[in-house]
């Protein structure tokens, strides 16, 4: 019986890896496709494709995305240590329904966000707001509640005695945030802000509705050229903006140390 | 009389509606080793904390050091805390946490390094650095936790039931160690335990609290030989407790007191007790090793009590042997005679019974 488990449990775990990996194959297959039709052969490839990436065209979107993505994980992260901070850790009065409210964003569909987005600011008359000022507002709410969410559940689970201990040793409130708080929660926040980071760098349904002519983030430029037509350069960049966002997560992960080799909590 | 470090005068502590600290007054003499000894839940570390500054007092007063400590936090306190749970920083090495205090001070580098040194020396722990708090032992953490609060050096170390996570050997060495640290740097310890062995072999002074209060105050053996209470007397080592009435005046040329045993209706001699008057005195205590068989080689050279009775039980526990003794009218002693006797330990065999009056102490409640 447990056997039969184990295999089926073997079986779903390749399925699923098959499952995401395969996608993937498929698309770096075809950015290195010879003909603009989508082909694949193994015998005949080229790297045509990822030059014509090095052009403007697509050269000015990644960097107004990696500009959006930085800005945003990093107010995200300041904003959602705060949060965190007063909610999970000093539990300020309130502190449920605060948490609530800051994570209510999650359960608002993106479409509804981003079109709440630009009718608030053109109700409001705020127009020269639309474009990156817009989006990077909106990237905020949109990846703030998953910070505070990490932030939060790291504060939560830090021992509360090692902020006494360092207290009677000598240090002051700042102190204590420093040397004692941030190292414990850091993995935590970074992870947050990981992940703040990948869903704004990867955003479409919100950033449609708030990018200016001449100001496309590059998931909207791929949508925008997938309307003419669909050649390897889509693939190219996506495959590009794979190995970027991979090459994210791994400097998040030598800065905040995810998998850092101690655990919160003295045993 | 050496100086007093820490004073706490009328110290009560409310949480709620519940007092669980009540008009505690107490004073702790500089280099001194002084446990506040008493079971669970009543109010140690609560004072500890009001001590330490994380709790603060409802009403009275806390001075350290001769000086008020009200609104003064714990951060400014300049006291040292060892954790019942050690509370080591897991994200630092033992050199960093052990240094964390003198760091905080804003200590050079190599007043740190040197800090650290030392205090990792006194408890013994040297060559392990650079561990992370998760690779130690318990024992080694207990030391780190030592180190680190020492480290500073704090003119007092307050430490709550710092050994309670260890096993008995490691227990047994770490008590001798610890008195050690504290003889060696001269500090002033303040050693909250609910383990009575452990208050005595350590302490200068024990001080045993109950439901809050301070049921009574002194070194070990006074503590031991001359409870006050019969919930002291209870608390520390092991006691036969009998309600008496009926206390006479001193009779004999010694000062002893007659009283009746109520429930065995048999009159005894007690030792007189200093401040405490005859018409308060509700119980006896009569510690199992001074009750003794009456025979030649059990022979007391002091004026005792002779009873009779029945052995009802006896448990060999190696050097000693534990026996109940049914004394006529009614009431069981416990005893402990040194195993040598065993061959006079017969269940079921009456035996006469010597108890120094000197050994029978009245108690006020
Ligand atoms: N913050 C608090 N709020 C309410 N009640 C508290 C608080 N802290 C302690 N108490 C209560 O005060 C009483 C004494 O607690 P304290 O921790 O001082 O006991 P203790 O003597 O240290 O016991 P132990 O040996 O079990 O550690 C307990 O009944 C506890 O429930
Ligand atoms: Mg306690």
């Amino acid at each position: 019986m447990n056997r039969l488990l184990a295999i089926l449990f073997k079986i779903s775990l390749a399925a699923i890896l098959a499952f995401i990996t395969l996608p993937l194959l498929v698309v770096i297959a075809a950015s290195v496709s010879p003909t603009p039709a989508v082909t694949f052969r193994p015998s005949d490839w080229t790297l045509g494709w990822y030059a014509a990436l090095w052009d403007s065209r697509w050269l000015d979107p990644f960097l107004l995305s990696v500009k959006l993505a930085a800005t945003v994980s990093v107010a995200s992260g300041v904003l959602g240590a705060l949060g965190a901070y007063s909610v999970a850790y000093a539990k300020c009065p309130g502190h449920t329904a605060i948490m609530s409210f800051l994570l209510s964003p999650m359960s608002v569909p993106q479409i509804v966000k981003g079109v709440a987005i630009v009718l608030f600011l053109s109700s409001a008359g705020l127009f020269n707001l639309l474009g990156t000022p817009g989006l990077v507002v909106a990237h905020i709410v949109l990846t703030l509640p998953f910070v505070v969410r990490m932030a939060a559940t790291a504060m939560f689970n830090f021992d509360k005695r090692l902020d006494r201990a360092a207290r009677i040793l000598g240090a002051g409130p700042a102190q204590r945030i420093r040397y004692v708080l941030l190292p414990l929660i850091r993995s935590g926040l970074f992870s947050g802000m990981t992940f703040a980071f990948i869903l704004s760098f990867n955003n479409i349904p919100i950033s449609v509705f708030l990018v200016k002519p001449g100001q496309t983030t590059l998931p909207i430029t791929v949508i925008n050229h997938l309307e003419y037509s669909l050649d390897p350069v889509l693939a190219a960049v996506n495959v590009a903006s794979l190995l970027f966002i991979l090459g994210a997560i791994l400097l998040f992960e030598k800065i905040g140390g995810f998998s850092a080799q101690f655990h919160g909590g003295s045993k | 009389m050496s100086t007093i470090d820490i004073e706490l005068h009328s110290v009560s502590k409310k949480f709620g509606a519940n007092r669980i600290v009540k008009n505690v007054n107490l004073s702790i003499p500089k280099g001194k080793f002084v446990s506040i000894l008493g079971p669970s839940g009543c109010g140690k570390t609560t004072t500890l904390n009001m001590i330490a500054g994380f709790e603060s007092p409802t009403s009275g007063e806390i001075r350290i050091r001769g000086r008020d400590q009200n609104g003064v936090p714990p951060e400014a306190r300049k006291i040292g805390l060892v954790f019942q749970n050690y509370a080591l920083f897991p994200h630092m090495t033992v050199a960093e946490n052990v240094g964390f205090g003198l760091k905080m001070q804003g200590r050079s580098r190599q007043e740190i390094a040197a800090g650290t040194k030392r205090a990792l020396k006194s408890v013994r722990l040297e060559g392990f650095e650079n561990r992370y708090p998760k690779e130690l032992s318990g024992g080694q953490q207990q030391r780190v936790a030592v180190a680190r609060a020492i480290a500073p050096s704090p003119s007092v170390l307050l430490l709550d039931e710092p050994l309670s996570n260890l096993d008995l050997k490691l227990r047994e060495a770490m008590r001798v160690e610890l008195k050690e640290i504290q003889q060696d740097l001269g500090m002033t310890f303040v050693y909250v335990t609910h383990d009575q062995e452990e208050a005595m072999a350590m302490s200068d002074r024990i001080i045993v609290m109950q439901g809050g209060v301070v049921a009574q105050e002194g070194a070990p053996a006074d503590i031991y030989g001359r409870p006050r209470t019969s919930f002291v007397a209870d608390f520390i080592g092991k006691s036969n407790i009998l309600p008496i009435s009926d206390v006479g005046d001193a009779e004999t040329g010694n000062g002893s007191l007659r009283v009746l045993l109520e429930a065995a209706g048999v009159p005894i001699m007690a030792a007189p007790m200093p401040g405490l008057g005859p018409d308060k005195a509700r119980f006896c205590c009569i510690r199992p090793e001074a009750v003794r068989l009456a025979d030649a080689a059990g022979a007391l050279d002091e004026p005792a009590n002779l009873l009779t009775g029945t052995i009802q039980k006896v448990v060999n526990l190696g050097a000693y042997l534990e026996a109940w003794l049914l004394v006529d009218g009614g009431i069981t002693l416990k005893s402990m005679i040194r195993s040598t006797r065993l061959d006079k330990l017969v269940v079921g065999r009456r035996v006469e019974l010597a108890i120094a009056h000197a050994a029978v102490q009245l108690l006020e409640e």
